[in-house]
């Protein structure tokens, strides 16, 4: 499947060294965390949102600094969301091109617009 | 195109239509109507045909014991706008039943194979069999359900014959561009939230036409279309529209009139969360009416799917003489953190807050998944007691408390920490298991609060901070109306000469923070009438009446009834009269027949029960001593999601369907106050007819009963159920 980033670009880039599965725990991977290069957290289907918090806890309590990687099956529509939650690259899913993901970024719409005039988060503000 | 999707009706040239249906063209938009007529007619001599009462019973029974073998007929709805089709073979599909082409068991999967070809969810969903009988030549589905699609409600028989929608018709300019109305105490809306809205509206309009070009599956489309309030319900598209706690402009109103009356059939129903649902809606219509709304600064944002919904409240919110802190800041600063949060917009199930500010909790909070109660510490700082993990549905818990006063500023930290121990761990396996009340009871209370504790003193010093700024920012946006007018004594003197109004006054009203002032409460109940609806028309009366008698503003309570919330003492006399001559006057308001009720089965595509007729029958039984039995609160729900609280009522009475009769359940002693309690169930479920004699005959027994000046309630907390049992199983 192609792989993407935060722009929509098709990119090339390393497999991923640990894949978290949904509902995994990240004691595991906690120790060799600065370690890791790649995590890619697997979406089984679109409307299960773990993922969404796997990320923010990676990103926000354990400040994984590497390339998060989402993969399974997500939507265009999640698009930004993702981006807001920390993730960096996208195995696009074979029910959903490259293109379709641009065109979800090409709209002015942005998740937490509301939210993020009345608080400064950084991640969203990014 | 490719396959076998066509739809066809009454004398219509089949074979042109299947593909000019789909377009959109002025030739399906003439076609539509032709149909549409078609089926009105049918559907008014279907319900002369059975006098309006399900197809069953002895006579049912005999036919099917001439039948060989079960007969049935393909059913589904359509997707450009949801309205029930059925399979007539080679000729497609037909909007009714009678064209449809009936199937024993051997040709069924056969048939099955041909109505499903792998296209054929870009123009029908939801395709299944459904098993029907044959009376005097005609088909009718065995189940209500089936028969209640087939046929459209059962309790609106009142519904105009003919086309309701012609989407040729140019529609007048929206009540928003001319609004001359005062602007009250409504959070004001900037270019920038209206843009946002505007924006979904563009968006969902776009995933509409992805959803019909096929770059979404339904499987995918489903959620989204959710998360802007757009159900498949039993007849049609249900739009559901957040009135975001509870507070309405007049003008909001009026644009809610308008979609009322150009996109669906001329009602809206008030639900039990502080939304309105319009019941008609076609898919493709729904961007538009969602961009019509946008300019009046309402939304169906987030108002279903699992995600954070519409924060309710207290009615009486920003006007009650009992409040202590006003609600309806933090309530909106929920809302702005909630919409669209990019962490919890797919989360295991719904997830519902409620706050409340008085020290009377008007609005659930401890059955909801996270509840807040806002008072004041020593200091006069605003503090938040914190409960989560309450509910109804079919696993009703009272919620357990996290935090006794948690200071503003972090608010939205805490809520975040609960919202991030339930995206992680609640249940996804199984949908009747994933809300967080059950995750609490599975983890064990302590333990889940020890979580979300930890995750709360995990996050950076600074992470969602709600500081000062920042609310005074959103509270600097509800203008605080002015209040000038005296109470020179003119409701006084009216009320001694007139018994009507004193009885509406003292039924229908909530005292006023100014004293000059008080809050008028416009029943939407009345007798025999359909608890939470209102029609275009009424809605621009109460429009009119909010511009004329109180600033402007109007309220929407989680017991389906609208609210005046600032009206001059002075001037309540003068509002009676007008309510009276629009038939709004209905002065039952905390009466045992101010049922709140669920739309049920006439409407819904969960219910296994019609809760809307047998509100009307226990409302028409009751009536005449109503205002002698005194505070009493009926909930009716059609089926076990509860929308019509039944947990909560002091009555409860809760639908289902036993070997396909209608029977209920009934619950006594449950409360929504702070003295929230789960109603417990007395016995065996009653037959739907004998509910009626069944509530009489309990509160014959109640007024034997109780002693001076105490309420069902509290005769059924003092005695138990024990002397009502008696009674209520004695009637049949």
């Amino acid at each position: 499947m192609p792989l993407i980033n935060t722009r929509a670009e098709e990119i090339s880039a390393a497999e991923p060294d640990v894949v978290l599965a949904p509902g995994g725990s990240l004691e595991e991977v906690l120790p060799r965390l600065a370690g890791l290069a790649v995590i890619a957290v697997e979406f089984p289907k679109f409307r299960d949102g773990r993922g969404f918090t796997t990320a923010r806890a990676l990103r926000e309590r354990h400040f994984y600094k590497g390339d998060l990687r989402a993969t399974g099956h997500f939507l265009p529509d999640q698009f930004a969301f993702l981006i807001a939650c920390g993730f960096t690259s996208f195995e696009t899913p074979a029910e959903h091109n490259p293109a379709q993901f641009a065109a979800a970024l090409a709209k002015p719409h942005q998740p937490g617009q509301l939210l993020r005039r009345s608080l400064a988060r950084a991640l969203e503000a990014g | 195109m490719r396959g076998g999707i066509k739809f066809s009706a009454f004398r219509a040239p089949v074979e042109s239509v299947g593909a000019a249906a789909l377009t959109g063209s002025k030739f399906a938009q003439d076609f539509s109507i032709q149909i549409r007529c078609a089926r009105n007619l049918f559907l008014a001599k279907a319900r002369a045909a059975v006098g309006g009462e399900f197809f069953t019973g002895a006579a049912f029974m005999s036919k099917r014991a001439d039948l060989d073998m079960a007969l049935h007929v393909i059913t589904g709805n359509r997707l450009a706008d949801g309205i029930s089709v059925w399979f007539a073979g080679p000729k497609g599909w037909a909007e009714l039943v009678g064209q449809a082409v009936g199937y024993d068991e051997a040709g069924l999967e056969a048939a099955l194979a041909q109505a499903n070809p792998a296209d054929a969810e870009l123009h029908v969903v939801d395709i299944r069999a459904v098993e029907v009988t044959r009376e005097g030549g005609m088909l009718f589905p065995v189940a209500h359900r089936e028969q209640i699609r087939a046929r459209g409600p059962s309790v609106r028989a009142d519904l105009p014959a003919g086309v309701w929608r012609d989407g040729a018709e140019p529609l007048p300019p929206l009540p928003s561009a001319s609004s001359s109305s005062p602007f009250a105490g409504i959070y004001r809306y900037d270019e920038y939230d209206r843009d946002f809205l505007r924006q979904r509206a563009t968006v969902f309009g776009e995933q509409v036409e992805r959803r019909r070009k096929g770059e979404l599956t339904e499987d995918e489309f489903k959620p989204l279309r959710l998360m802007n309030g757009v159900y498949l319900q039993l007849h049609a598209y249900m739009l559901r529209i957040a009135i975001p706690y509870g507070v309405l402009s007049a003008t909001q109103l009026r644009q809610l009139a308008y979609v009322a009356r150009h996109y669906d059939r001329g009602y809206g129903h008030f639900t039990t969360r502080q939304n309105i649902q319009f019941n008609w809606l076609r898919l493709e219509d729904v961007p538009d009416a969602l961009a019509a709304l946008a300019e009046a600064d309402i939304h169906g944002i987030q108002t279903s799917g699992n995600c954070i919904r519409n924060t309710t409240t207290d009615e009486f919110a920003g006007a009650a003489a009992d409040e202590i802190v006003d609600p309806r800041l933090y309530a909106e600063i929920i809302r702005q953190w909630s919409t669209d949060h990019p962490e919890f917009t797919y989360l295991p199930r719904k997830f519902k807050i409620a706050i409340v500010g008085a020290g009377h909790d008007r609005a659930a909070v401890r059955v909801h998944d996270i509840g807040i109660e806002a008072y004041r510490d020593a200091a006069g700082a605003p503090v938040f007691r914190i409960f989560a993990g309450g509910g109804l549905g079919r696993t009703p818990y009272v919620a357990v408390q996290l935090r006794e006063d948690l200071p503003v500023p972090e608010l939205l930290r805490y809520c975040e920490a609960i919202l991030r121990v339930y995206n992680a761990l609640g249940r996804r396996d199984n949908m009747y298991k994933a809300r967080i009340k059950i995750l609490i009871r599975e983890m064990k209370p302590e333990a889940f609060i020890k979580m979300v504790e930890d995750e709360y003193a995990s996050m950076a010093a600074g992470y969602c901070l709600l500081t000062d700024e920042m609310v005074q920012a959103v509270a600097a946006r509800f203008p605080v109306p002015e209040f000038p007018r005296q109470d020179t004594g003119v409701l006084k003197s009216a009320l001694l000469d007139d018994r009507a109004l004193a009885r509406w006054v003292k039924q229908n009203t909530h005292p006023h923070k100014q004293p000059g002032y008080i809050s008028a409460v416009i029943s939407l109940k009345p007798v025999g009438g359909i608890a939470g609806d209102a029609s275009a028309d009424e809605m621009d009366v109460v429009a009119n009446l909010a511009d004329k008698y109180s600033l402007g503003e109007v309220r929407v309570s989680h017991v389906q009834n609208l609210v005046l919330p600032h009206v001059a003492k002075d001037d309540l006399p003068a509002l009676f009269k007008d309510l009276v001559q629009a038939g709004l006057a209905t002065d039952n308001i905390g009466l045992v027949t101010d049922i709140i009720a669920c739309p049920g089965m006439d409407y819904c595509a969960l219910a296994t029960a019609r809760s809307i007729p047998l509100a009307q029958r226990i409302a028409e039984r009751l009536a005449p001593k109503q205002h002698e039995i005194g505070t009493l609160h009926v909930n009716i729900s059609g089926c076990i999601n509860a929308c019509g609280h039944h947990h909560v009522g002091h009555i409860g009475l809760l639908g289902v369907d036993k070997n396909g009769e209608e029977v209920y359940q009934i619950t006594l002693g449950g409360a929504a106050d702070e003295k929230a309690a789960i109603g417990k169930i007395i016995g065996p479920a009653v037959p739907t007819a004998k509910v009626p004699d069944a509530i009489e005959a309990l509160m014959e027994a109640y007024l034997k009963l109780r002693e001076t000046g105490e309420r069902f309630i509290d005769t059924y907390r003092r005695l138990g159920a024990e002397p009502f049992k008696g009674a209520i199983y004695a009637t049949h």
